[in-house]
């Protein structure tokens, strides 16, 4: 693996945390006042949009890469972004959503070494 | 909210406060069954494709000339919308993990559709995901009813 390809596969796992941060705040906001409120539709513009380079990003990768390389990159998303529900949405971590997204962690990463 | 309470023919399928369709839970496997549908079509689709130009090929837009890539992509658009219906009655910390379910779908499928055969190291990691959802879905479930 090259030293890009290690910064696309980054950049791809941070723009799908962020992208999906973003696009819960919308749809909180949503819930909240309205999918036709303008700060939904900013909100919703902006986590598209991020999602969308994440997901060419992550189709530019599966052309260098097997499925099961870059499935233990997907594994870690799952502690990122329970991490960062908790700590930017202020989302409650309880025990037991922690040890199941550790659990899920490892079998995913079991899976895509097997 | 969904709520529907005078359709006694669907209440012995259906959640307490949503329809089937309607249920956060249904979502998610509905949004992990397109991913994964998705992510067999742009694998396929990318590795016929030729991209135009070497510097650019890791953009993976080369990929626009297959027909498998979009209807990968018309699945990532199925998928999108479910999520975003997800994410709107879920906490993404509950949600995200849940739809992890993925990884199991995928070799469990291969495995019954293509005969494909699954590693011990593989059964454990599917065993371990799933371990890990049950553990997840009782307090996640209580949280839904508060919601």
């Amino acid at each position: 693996m090259t030293a890009l390809s290690l910064v696309l596969i980054l950049t791809s796992l941070v723009t799908f945390v962020a992208g999906n941060l973003i696009l819960k705040r919308a749809m909180e906001h949503a819930a909240a006042l309205g999918l036709s409120q303008s700060t939904t539709i900013r909100y919703l513009i902006a986590g598209t949009a991020v999602m969308a380079v994440s997901f060419f990003l992550n189709l530019g990768l599966l052309r260098q890469f097997d499925l099961s390389y870059l499935y233990p990159f997907q594994g870690l998303s799952v502690i990122i972004i329970s991490l960062c529900a908790a700590v930017l949405l202020r989302e409650k971590l309880t025990l037991p959503l922690m040890i199941g997204s550790l659990l899920i962690t490892a079998g995913v990463v079991l899976v895509s070494i097997s | 909210m969904k709520k529907r309470h005078s359709n006694s023919a669907d209440s012995a399928v259906t959640h307490r406060r949503y329809s089937l369709f309607f249920n956060p839970w249904f979502q998610i496997a509905l949004s992990t069954a397109f991913v994964a549908a998705s992510e067999l079509c742009l694998k396929r689709g990318v590795m016929e494709s030729i991209p135009a130009s070497a510097s650019w090929s890791w953009t993976g837009l080369a990929g626009l000339t297959s027909g498998l890539v979009w209807l990968g992509i018309l699945l990532v658009i199925f998928s999108f919308i479910s999520w975003l219906y997800v994410l709107k009655h879920l906490p993404l910390s509950v949600a995200f993990p849940a739809s992890q379910v993925v990884h199991v779908l995928i070799p469990i499928t291969s495995w019954l559709v293509l005969g494909e055969l699954i590693s011990m190291t593989r059964w454990c990691g599917i065993a371990f995901v799933l371990l890990g959802l049950a553990v997840m879905a009782k307090p996640a479930a209580r949280l839904e009813e508060k919601i």
